[in-house]
Order: structure tokens, then sequence, then C-alpha cells
């Protein structure tokens, strides 16, 4: 081990190191346990000690990745626009993401911290809020293309000033969203959460003295940075490239839209280019700078999870984001459906790049974040007021390097993101959730299989004036396997299956009218498969039936496995070893070709029936528009030839 | 007669044996039998030469069901949902326990999917019954898990909290269908809202009734034969006991048992010195388990886990364990930060000076080179290999920092403090109570070394060091009350509150309660119900618990306690703003006989206690200075002891540093008086 200089001694240093990750965690088990909306308490927030130049010395350990990276920024807005004019007992408010935010609903409190009149710190607390205002309850408007009707654009201001709460300002705000209480009571909760941790930096102070306090600021960045460095040395340098989609553009008709990652390590750097990335799109969609950034940021921390988060690795990761494109949207284009859009395609061409850089850590690409709104009018017996059903899912995480993928965790955008209970979501609003269970065959097939992803469905009860709107994606563009491993499964609502008015919404839509008595159903996507699926182990296969994570017919078709049941009530299976072998040889023969195959002839088969929606997707890489039926000739090309890329080399013949 | 307990660990099973008459105390500490946990106890017994005949209590811990469930070797177990749910267990909340690491899993679900079956039957929100169960479809469940062998089935069915209609017709089927196999249903096993912790719950209470059941069965067969006639008490993690009797309905209580008992006997022990406040620190060979006391109370949470992602509602005493323990690695990151563990040499390799295969630098081989442990363990069995400790801090430690051995040691401790403290102050200062106000009993093997200098650091002015710090957990056994908790949803806003309904509600949960202490043969007299109301401000996610009078005829002074509570917790409250009750708790305590640990006179002088003069370092001294090491079991009550000074006994050492005094009590406690010197 090289000897290193340092201006602390180690004691010191790693005490308070240690003190400043103990301090943002205080900071976010207050925040959890006295927030008012359901989202913060689902662990959308984050929390972080910035330095007078609003560089971040320490993020909280239990911080939702899309938040990652984004911090300084805001820090940073607040210094540069109230420069001199900061001062003891001012706090500050900001949501902008055009100045480095997320989206609108992510409102940071900004606390200064003065030692002996001097600032030396900024204590920062940003949490989802369940609504900003805007057009659509949630603050999620799909159709919007400027960000003037998604909610209220907070620039950085002072809410309490030298001590005194300016309750003007704050009345303005909360004045403009719905249910304005619940988001004063989240403004004081964020705000209290940084004075307790202004109180703890002060007392660090006191102990230690300014100077040391702040040198170990200074340290903490260096700290972070050569602990990357030295990584990055053990690694290879070289250029790799990797790609992900959304959906579409509205505005264009069908057609992925494509981000193009390329990662170059050299000279202890990690240099991310997206230059080739699609132009800003039609919808709500988009990342602007500070969210694109988080996306690199958390993207390459899952690969080093036990490096804490500070300025510091920003040193060592950099990024090009192209001005004008679906990663860096210039104002006033809508950036609010970012989460579901650009930001996990970014993390997850990521994390197809370092499977290959780094084979023992890989991970094929995870489902996609979704959230189905359900707004409207509750009148159930006693109940006469505004709902809200705001649900998002677990999914299924890619397969790894020797083991399956995690079933039904939270969507990489916030490992930490919890799912809600039934149980309270019926207390709260009239929709009767008529399942919640795991989607048998949603987990990409592979070596080892991607993660299971979930069904839920649900029932309407005594409602009036109601609708519905889904944010997601990835009903075109599914996530795909890596090293030969297959895809998984398409999003999509389905509003009343297999009943009169059966209708395909799609992945993406808002302010659908639905009644009292309607249903619906939507999958979450499992996680894409690693390696051939027709060497994955046949005890592997035949656990995977007997638990229904995968159906017999589709172990015989992904797997070439024949298993027979032979007594259900005693979960007993058989394996046909010849007919396996058979069924491996006729796939082994065949995978290629099929992925030639006419679209056309290709979706007449399927329209007949004689192939299924999962035939389509894995064997044949046609895609169709799953309402219509009809061919989408140019999304079937991108999405052929991404799979190919994926598949083909790894495959024998 | 006695008193016995015993705290069967992974590596010892310790005894702890109160004489009733004399007041005398033993303690045994036998290696542990994980293959069949009874044993260790018979042994431990026989070592001890007690004829069972003779015991008036028998009351122990246990790790058996923790590690029947890490294992999974409880016996099959199956459980029925609502058509549609089946798999909420498996899906969780979606958290996994590391959120930046793809590779760190959540654990399989404790029945696997297959085992797992639906039936029709569903009600909704209010209670109403939408689907009545569909009989014919529980008759088949019954059928196919009579086919497959099931030992015990739990009965998981949505909205069951407000009405457990369908869960018990359910159960009233399978118990007709499968005759001697456990059934539980979720809204019995705990009556509260939100299905993946309910059911969770419920499916380990299922899993580990036959594990629990049969064990406790065995024991009790095999202490009778040996002439014991009372209960046969085990220690749930409420930080209470049941009865062999009540204990297989609430088998998931018994998910964690030892360090439970360190916190009870923390309580205790601090109590008997005087102090209504407390902050345990159990440092053990891996890891510290802390926990606190505020005026008499020890903290609780109200859900934990033995397994990441299943939870289990049971109300435990709160503990914060982190890895500091006398085998916690000292390492160098790739950044040239100095860490302290949460790796451990454990007991296998061991620490560098252990006569053991390890070489990597713990906390036990900085404090040998500190000369705050002496060459010798265990009362001379095990010697430190001084050589060996001083070469694995000098190469890993102190070379790449530049330093001296012994200057390294000296850092590799104070991180290891620090992290101590920071763990200290997560359970005090940041829960709003002030360390100053209370003591640290610090105990278990290695708490002695530390808890003074944590003590300074904290400015916490007293440590007490009990009399036999490594078989504290094994003393907490015998100084529980049997307890049942009970929690109900009820969830109003308190400007509506009828309060002759809450009176009711109330009442129906203490007559439950009476039920409960009736099955373990609890006289009336020795009872004690409490109860306590949720509240939280409208709009909330999380509530407080307040304890409320025996009949509430106001809630004025409920609100006003409330907004104290919220006060002290997290620095503000508003008492303006509406407050909704959430939740009633009920805690039923049946009292048990606790030994009173006698008082004892003093004989002999300190000098006699004497047994060595070492050089041992401190930062106060600036680097090694004689110091007066003592014979623990010789020391006088009444002694006055001025640091520096060592004092060594058969399972701990304690560090009294330069410049305090330290007393030993009456109960030979040593009382360390952090106030009286400087650092």
């Amino acid at each position: 081990m090289e000897k290193v200089f340092k201006q602390l001694d180690p004691v010191t240093f790693e005490v308070l190191k240690n003190g400043f990750i103990n301090i943002v965690d205080q900071m976010a088990a207050q925040i959890l346990r006295t927030c008012y909306s359901f989202v913060i308490y689902c662990r959308d927030f984050s929390c972080c000690l910035n330095d007078s130049e609003g560089d971040t010395v320490m993020q909280g350990s239990w911080d939702i990745a899309v938040h990652v990276g984004t911090l300084h920024f805001t820090a940073k807005a607040v210094l540069e626009v109230f420069k001199d004019n900061i001062k003891p007992g001012d706090v500050f408010a900001i949501n902008d993401p055009y100045a480095g935010g997320t989206h609108f609903c992510d409102v940071r409190i900004i606390k200064p911290v003065f030692y002996d009149g001097e600032l030396i710190a900024l204590m920062q607390c940003n949490g989802h809020w369940a609504d900003v205002g805007g057009s659509v309850p949630g603050s999620f408007d799909i159709t919007a293309k400027e960000h003037y009707g998604e909610g209220l654009r907070i620039p950085p201001i002072k809410l309490w000033e030298q001590g005194v709460y300016r309750e003007d300002v704050a009345n303005l705000l909360v004045a403009n969203m719905r249910v304005p209480e619940d988001r004063l009571g989240d403004m004081r909760a964020q705000a209290e959460a940084a004075t307790v941790g202004e109180q703890q930096l002060l007392r660090l102070v006191e102990k230690y003295g300014k100077d040391t306090v702040l040198s170990a600021f200074e340290e903490c960045k260096n700290y972070v940075e050569r602990m990357t460095r030295s990584r990055i040395k053990e690694l290879p340098e070289g250029t790799w490239v990797a790609e992900d989609y959304i959906d579409m553009d509205p505005e264009q008709g069908e057609g992925l839209i494509p981000i193009k990652v390329a990662l170059t390590i050299k000279d202890g750097n990690l240099h991310y280019d997206l230059t080739g990335t699609h132009p800003y799109i039609g919808c709500f969609l988009n990342a602007t700078f500070g969210s694109a950034f988080s996306g690199i940021i958390a993207g390459t921390k899952m690969v080093f999870p036990d490096i804490p988060l500070s300025s510091g690795f920003y040193r060592v990761v950099t990024a090009n984001l192209p001005e004008g494109t679906v990663v860096n949207a210039p104002w006033p284009i809508a950036v609010t459906g970012f989460c579901s859009g650009a930001y996990e395609k970014i993390m997850n061409a990521i994390f197809e790049i370092w499977s290959n850089v780094m084979p023992e850590r890989a991970l094929a690409p995870c489902f996609n974040l979704e959230y189905l709104l359900i707004g409207g009018w509750d009148n159930r017996p006693g109940y006469n007021y505004h709902f809200m059903w705001y649900d998002w899912m677990a999914g299924g995480h890619g397969a790894r390097w020797n083991r399956d993928g995690s079933n039904c965790s939270a969507p990489m955008f916030g490992v930490g993101l919890t799912v809600q209970p039934c149980e309270g979501q019926e207390r709260l609003t009239p929709v009767i959730t008529s399942m919640h269970e795991i989607l048998t065959d949603s987990g990409g097939p592979g070596k080892f299989r991607g993660g299971c992803g979930v069904k839920k469905g649900g029932t309407l009860g005594l409602v009036n004036r109601s609708v519905m709107s889904y944010c997601c994606d990835r009903s075109r563009s599914i996530n795909m396997g890596v090293f030969g491993g297959l895809p998984s499964y398409p999003h999509g609502v389905r509003l009343n299956p297999g009943k009169e008015h059966e209708k395909y919404l799609g992945a993406i839509f808002s302010n659908y009218p639905v009644k009292g008595g309607d249903s619906f159903v939507r999958p979450s996507q499992g996680g894409g498969g690693l390696g051939d699926p027709l060497k994955r182990d046949l005890n592997m296969v035949l656990e995977d039936v007997k638990n229904g994570y995968v159906s017999l017919e589709r172990a015989k078709k992904d797997y070439g496995v024949v298993i027979k049941l032979i007594d259900e009530d005693m979960c007993a299976y058989e394996m046909d070893i010849a007919a396996t072998a058979q069924e491996k040889d006729y796939i082994r023969a065949n995978r290629v070709s099929w992925l030639e195959e006419d679209p056309a002839i290709v979706r007449s088969r399927y329209l007949q029936g004689e192939i299924d929606l999962l035939d389509l997707i894995r064997r044949y890489g046609v895609i169709l528009d799953w309402e219509t039926g009809e061919l989408l000739p140019k999304t079937t090309g991108q999405f052929r030839e991404k799979l190919k890329t994926n598949v083909l080399k790894y495959w024998d013949q | 007669m006695y008193r016995v307990a015993i705290d069967v660990g992974g590596t010892f099973t310790d005894g702890f044996i109160y004489n009733e008459e004399s007041g005398e105390i033993r303690i045994t500490k036998v290696p542990s039998v994980p293959a069949s946990p009874e044993e260790g106890i018979l042994n431990n017994l026989l070592d001890a030469g007690i004829n069972m005949a003779e015991v008036s209590v028998f009351s122990h811990g246990s790790t058996v069901a923790t590690n029947a469930l890490i294992t999974r070797t409880h016996p099959r177990t199956g459980g029925v949902f609502t058509k549609g749910f089946r798999d909420v267990n498996e899906i969780r909340r979606a958290e996994k326990p590391d959120l930046w690491d793809p590779y760190k899993d959540v654990a399989p679900p404790y029945i696997p999917r297959y085992d797992r079956l639906e039936v029709e039957e569903r009600v909704d929100y209010s209670g109403s019954v939408l689907t009545p169960l569909n009989e014919q479809e529980a008759r088949r469940v019954a059928e196919i898990f009579r086919k497959r062998g099931m030992k015990a089935v739990a009965v998981c069915f949505i909205n069951s909290y407000i009405n457990p209609e369908n869960e018990l017709k359910m159960k009233k089927i399978l118990e007709e269908e499968l005759p001697g196999v456990f059934i539980c249903t979720s809204k019995e096993t705990i009556a509260e809202i939100f299905e993946h912790e309910r059911f969770s719950t419920a499916i380990i209470n299922a899993c580990l009734a036959p594990v629990i059941g049969d064990y406790m069965e065995k024991l009790d067969i095999k202490l009778r034969e040996m002439g014991y006639v009372g209960d046969v008490l085990i220690l749930h993690s409420g930080g209470g006991v049941m009865t062999a009797t009540t204990i297989r309905n609430y088998a998931a209580r018994v998910g964690t048992s030892g360090p439970c008992a360190g916190a009870c006997a923390m309580k205790y022990i601090s109590e008997l010195c005087g102090y209504p406040s407390a902050i345990g620190l159990d440092m053990g060979g891996t890891s510290a388990d802390i926990s606190f006391m505020h005026e008499h109370e020890l903290r609780t949470s109200y859900q934990w886990y033995v397994e990441f992602g299943y939870p289990i509602l049971f109300p435990a005493i709160e503990l914060v364990t982190i890895g500091a323990g006398g085998g916690s690695i000292a390492w160098i990151d790739e950044g040239g930060s100095l860490r302290n563990g949460p790796q451990s040499a454990g007991a296998d390799p061991g620490p560098a000076c252990y006569p053991t295969v390890g070489t990597e630098p713990t906390n036990t081989d900085a404090n040998l080179l500190l000369g705050r442990l002496g060459k010798e363990l265990i009362g001379g069995a095990m010697k430190m290999n001084y050589e060996a400790a001083r070469e694995a801090i000098e190469e890993k430690i102190a070379k790449p920092l530049g330093m001296e051995p012994v200057e390294a040691a000296l850092a590799i401790i104070k991180v290891a403090n620090a992290n101590m403290c920071d763990a200290l102050r997560l359970v005090s200062i940041r829960r709003g109570y002030d360390p100053r106000e209370v003591a640290l009993v610090a105990f278990g093997g290695a708490g002695p070394l530390h808890g003074a200098f944590l003590a300074q650091e904290m400015d916490i002015p007293t440590v007490i060091i009990p009399r036999f710090p490594g078989i504290t957990s094994a003393m907490g056994c015998l100084l529980v009350d049997i307890r049942h908790d009970l929690g109900r949803n009820y969830l109003i806003d308190t400007a509506k509150v009828d309060l002759s309904e809450l009176e009711k509600e109330m009442q129906s949960m203490e007559a439950e309660a009476h039920q409960r202490l009736n099955a373990e043969l609890v006289p009336p007299a020795s009872r004690e119900i409490k109860r306590f109301l949720d509240m939280r401000y409208l709009g909330q996610w999380r509530s407080l618990s307040i304890e409320c009078p025996a009949k509430i005829d106001n809630l004025e002074n409920l609100l006003e306690l409330f907004h104290e509570e919220h006060e002290r917790e997290f620095a503000f409250s508003d008492k303006k703003q509406e407050v909704e009750i959430y939740g009633l708790r009920i805690a039923a305590s049946g009292k048990v006989m606790k030994p009173h640990l006698p008082k004892v006179e003093s004989t002999g002088t300190l000098e006699e206690a004497i047994k060595e003069v070492r050089p041992v370092y401190f930062e106060a001294t600036n680097g090694f200075t004689d110091t007066t090491v003592y014979e623990r079991e010789k020391i006088p009550v009444g002694s006055v002891i001025t640091g520096p000074a060592v004092v060594e006994q058969f399972d701990s050492t304690t560090i009294i540093p330069p410049g305090l005094t330290a007393k030993v009590d009456e109960y030979l406690n040593i009382i360390i008086d952090v106030r009286g010197g400087g650092n």
C-alpha cells in the first residue's frame, strides 16, 4: 500500500468522514418519520451536506438513485442567485430542472450553516412532493410539450429570512398545489431535518475546530477521488459502446429513439460521451443535463457500491451531454417524465457497457420505472372528495454473471423506493386490487434468467369524474439480455380485459376517462437474461417450472427443455431428456434464421394464433402496435439489429 | 431453592445460577450443541451440579428459532392466500438490502411459491365480505396440503385485520381436514393493517411454531425428568418471557432472543445502581448491540426482521447492532482511510494474537499492544501472541500510514470508539435524549475495555461495569416478566373520537390480554396491564406511541404528551395541528419472581487484589504509564480505584483511564465516575 499524503491525521479524518455520513443519514431518518407525502414516505428523497462552494461533501447512504449527482447543482444555483444575501437563519427552496434539478416534484430545501459569521456549509433535503400543481393531479402531464402546465417551477427562493418565516412566499407556493396543508407539512419536515443537520455539523466544528472540519470537507472529496482512481487503475483502458431506446416520439410516429453511450477509460478517468443521441422529443420523457448526469453517476456507482458519494466522484466521472438531445433538453421543454424515459435508458446502457468491462459484475438490463395514476371523485359511503390512486410496481432486475436476476424489486431509478400496501391503498381510494402477483414468463431467458416482474390488476368502485394516466415506457423498446440472453416482456395497460369494452391503452397515456366497474391490469417487466438460454442448467429450469416462474410451454420454447406434469397435487414434474435434446437441436438449427424471417409473414402467423406474443419478441424480434396489430417496420428493424448484436456472437450454431 | 437462567449462544451456553436463600451467584460456561440445543442446556446444568428439584424458576434465551429460519430447516410449511395475492411476501415492499450493490440479494421467501396456494374469497377495506370463502376450494387446498405432509399452515387473507371471518372459516376447515397440523391466521397472529407485514409475521409464526413447540416440549420433558416442577420460560424479543403453553401461538416472537436478554439485564443493573435512564453497550467478538432505556422504559421498535425483507410486527426491544467487536478487523481502504470492521476475524481465524490462524489486525490486537489487555485470557487458559499482534499491525496499518506500531494501535482503537460513539448518538441525541443524563452500562467480553473511553467522548457521566460482564445476557433471562403485546388499528381524528367507544375497544383488548395471561396461569394479583395510543399529526405517515391511563376520560393530557414526545423526538411540534389516533396497544405482563442481588460485605483490602503493575498506553499520559492491574474477584466492596487502572476477571477486562476514579458498589458493580477528571 502506497503512503498517502493527507492534511489530517487518519483518525480525525475517519472520525469526521463517518460523522458526516451520520449527519446526512440522521436528516434522512427524520424526514422519513415526519413527512406528509407518501412518495417521500416510500423513500423518494435524499439529503446531503454541501460545502460553501456548493460541492457535495457527503450524500446519504439510503438516498434514491435519481437524485444522485444533482444536489451540488441546486446548491450552486442558490449560491449564485443569492450571493452575499445569504444570512444565518435563512432557508431556501428550489426545484428547477433547468438549473440542475430533476423534475418539479423534487423540491429541495437548503439551509446555510454559519460559524462565527462565516458561511461554512449548506444542508440540503430533497423530497418528492406528491403534487406541485399543474394540469394533472400528481403533476405528471404526459401530453405536456413545454413545462408551463406541468407544475410550479421554483427558482431559488427564500422561505425563511434570518429565522423569520415568509408566510407570503410559502403560501404563494402551496396555493398553486393540491392539498396545500400537506405541502406545508413536507416543507416543514425538510426544513427541520436540515436544522438537525446544521446542529450536528456545528457540534463537530465546536469539537474539532472550524479549520479541521473544513479540511475534512476537502479531504472527503479527495478521498473519494483517490479511491475511485485506484479502482479504475485496475481496469483495461479503451472505449465501449451501448445504446438503448425510448419507445417513440409521439410527434414523429413509430421508430425507437436511440440514446447512445460511449465510455472511455483512460488515464484514470471515466468519460461518458452521449454523442449521437436523438434530439429531444415531443413528450415529457426528455431529461435535462442534471438528471442525465444523475443517470451516469448512479449507473456507475452500481459498479462501485462501496464508494461514498461526494463531488470527488464527479472529478473522475465526466460526461458529454449534447445540447438539444433527449438527454439534455433545453428550457422550456417538458421533462417531468425523464425518470421513465431517458434516465433509465442511460443507466441500462451503462449496465451493458460495464458487463463487458467487468463481466464478474455483469448486470443485464432491468425493468423500467412505471406508474399508473387514477384520479377523480371518491363516492364511497361517507366519502365525498378527490382521490388519487398513485401506483408503481416492483419488477425484475437483470440476470447476473453467476446467478439469476432479483425477482420483484424496486426500479433502478431508486432501489430504495418501496411499493405500497394494497390494504392501505384500498382504505384511501375506491380502487380494489384484484391481483398482485408474480408474472409467469416475464423474466428474460438466459443461462441465468432475468428476475420476474409482477402483474397487478384492479377494479374501480364507487367513483365519479375519474381519469387514468400512465407514465411508463418500453412497450416496444423491451429490455434486452446480454451475452446471448433474451428480452423480457412488454409494458402496457389493458382496460376491461376479457370484457366487452376491452381496450389496450399502451405504456404512455394521459387523462383516459374511466368509470365505476371498470377493471384494468398491467404487467411489469422482468429483467433481461444473461448467456445462452439453451445452456441453462436443466434442474434450474425444472425448479422454475415448479415455482411457476416459467410455464411448461416457455420452458420448451425458450430453453428447449421438455417437462411433463406428473402429479399436480404433489407438484411433481418429470424431465423428458430425449425430447429435450431434440428440442434444443431444433432451436439451435433455426434461431438465427427466425431473426431474418419476413416480419409481415411473422405478423400474420401471430394474428392467426400460430405463435404468441413472446414468440414474436423473443424468437423473431418483431414489434407490432399491440393495440391494432399493425406491423411497425422501422421499430422492428431497430429492435432486431439490437437483439442480434446482443445474441448472435454468443450463440453456438 | 435456586433460580436458573441459561443463554444459548452460537458458541457458548452460559448459565447464571442464583441461590434464593444465600443470595450466592454462580456462573457457568459450556460449549453449545448447535444440532441439539437442549443438550447444551442439560450439559450446563450437569456441569453446575444443580438438583433441578431445588429449582423454582428456569428461564432461558435461545437461538433455536433464529437458526431454523436462517437455515430454512423448519418443517415444511404451507400458506393459503386470497386469490391473486399468494406472492405478496415474495414481492415484499420491493426493497433490497443494499441500494447500490446489485449483487446483494434478499433471502428467498420462507415458503416457496409452489407451497403457496390460493382460494376464492374477498373482504373489502370496510370489512364487508365481497366474496364468501369458496369452501370447495378450501377443502381442495387442505387435501393438497395433507398429501404434501405440511406441518404448519398460515392463512393470509386481504383485509382480514378488519374482518377475520373468512380467515377463521378457512382455519376451521384446515383444522378439520388436517388434525395435528399447526394452523394460524394472520389476524390472530397480529391484527394490523398492511398485508406484507402481517402475512410475513404469520408465515414466520407458522414456520417456527412446530420448531419452538417441539423444542420446548422436549426441554420440558427432560427438565421434568430431572425433577423440575415449575414453568419452563423462554425469552422473546419484546423483553418478556412466555411459557411452553403459549409460545407456540406466538413463535415469531422468539425470532431473536439473546441480545434482548442483554438489554433486560442492562435495565435491571442500571436501576439497581439508581439510574432510570441508561445506554447498554453489549460488545462481544464480532459486533456491539446498543440499547436504550428512558425513565425505566426500554425503547421498543414495532418492526424488525431476522432476514432483510421479511418483517416481524411484534414489538421488540430496539437494538442498534454495529460491526464493532473485539475481533473487528482494522484495514486501510483504496482511498487511504483507516477503517474498522464490519468484517470480523471472529473466533476462527481469530485475531492475530490468538493461538488460532488469524493474521489480520483486530481491536483485540490493538488493545494488547497498548497493554490494555494482558498476555493471558480466560484465567490463563489462553496465551496471547504479542509478536503476532505487533507484526499484523505494523505490516497492515503502521507502515502504510507512516506510523509506529503502538501509535497505529491507538489509531485503531480510536476509530473503533468513534464508530461506537456514532451508534450511541443514534440511540440518544438523535432521539432527543441527552447523554449527560444517562449511565452507560458496558458489558459483553469487550464492553468494559472501551466503555470509559466512549463515555468520555460522549460526556456520559457514569459507566457501570456489571459483576459478570460476559454472562450478563444469561442473567437478563431471570430479570423479566411474562409479557404479551396486543395491537389493533383504530383510525380516527382526535376531534371526533367517541371516548366511550374507545374505552370499549381498549377493554375488549384487555379481555383478550387477560385470556392469554390465564393460559399462562398468572394469578390476578401479579398482573399489570398498560395501555398505549398510537398518534400522529393528520397527514403524517408514522405515529408515536403514547402511554395512557387505565381509564381514558379526556384526551387533553394525552395530546399534550403527544406534542411533547414529537418535540423531543423530532425537535418540533405544532399544537394547532389536528392529531389523529392510528392504533391501540396493550402491554400485559405477569410478574415473575426476580432475584434480589445480595449486598456483599467488605472483606480483605484493595492491595490484596493487586495482580501486577504493567505499562499501559493512554493518550492522556502521552504514552505508556505504569498501571496497577487488579483481580476483580479479590476487590472488596467499597473500594475506590484511581485511574489509570486495569481490572481483570475470568471473562472480561475493565479499563479505568487516567484521572478517573471508580468505586466498587455493594453489588460488586464497578461504577466509573467519568466527570472525575480530564482525558
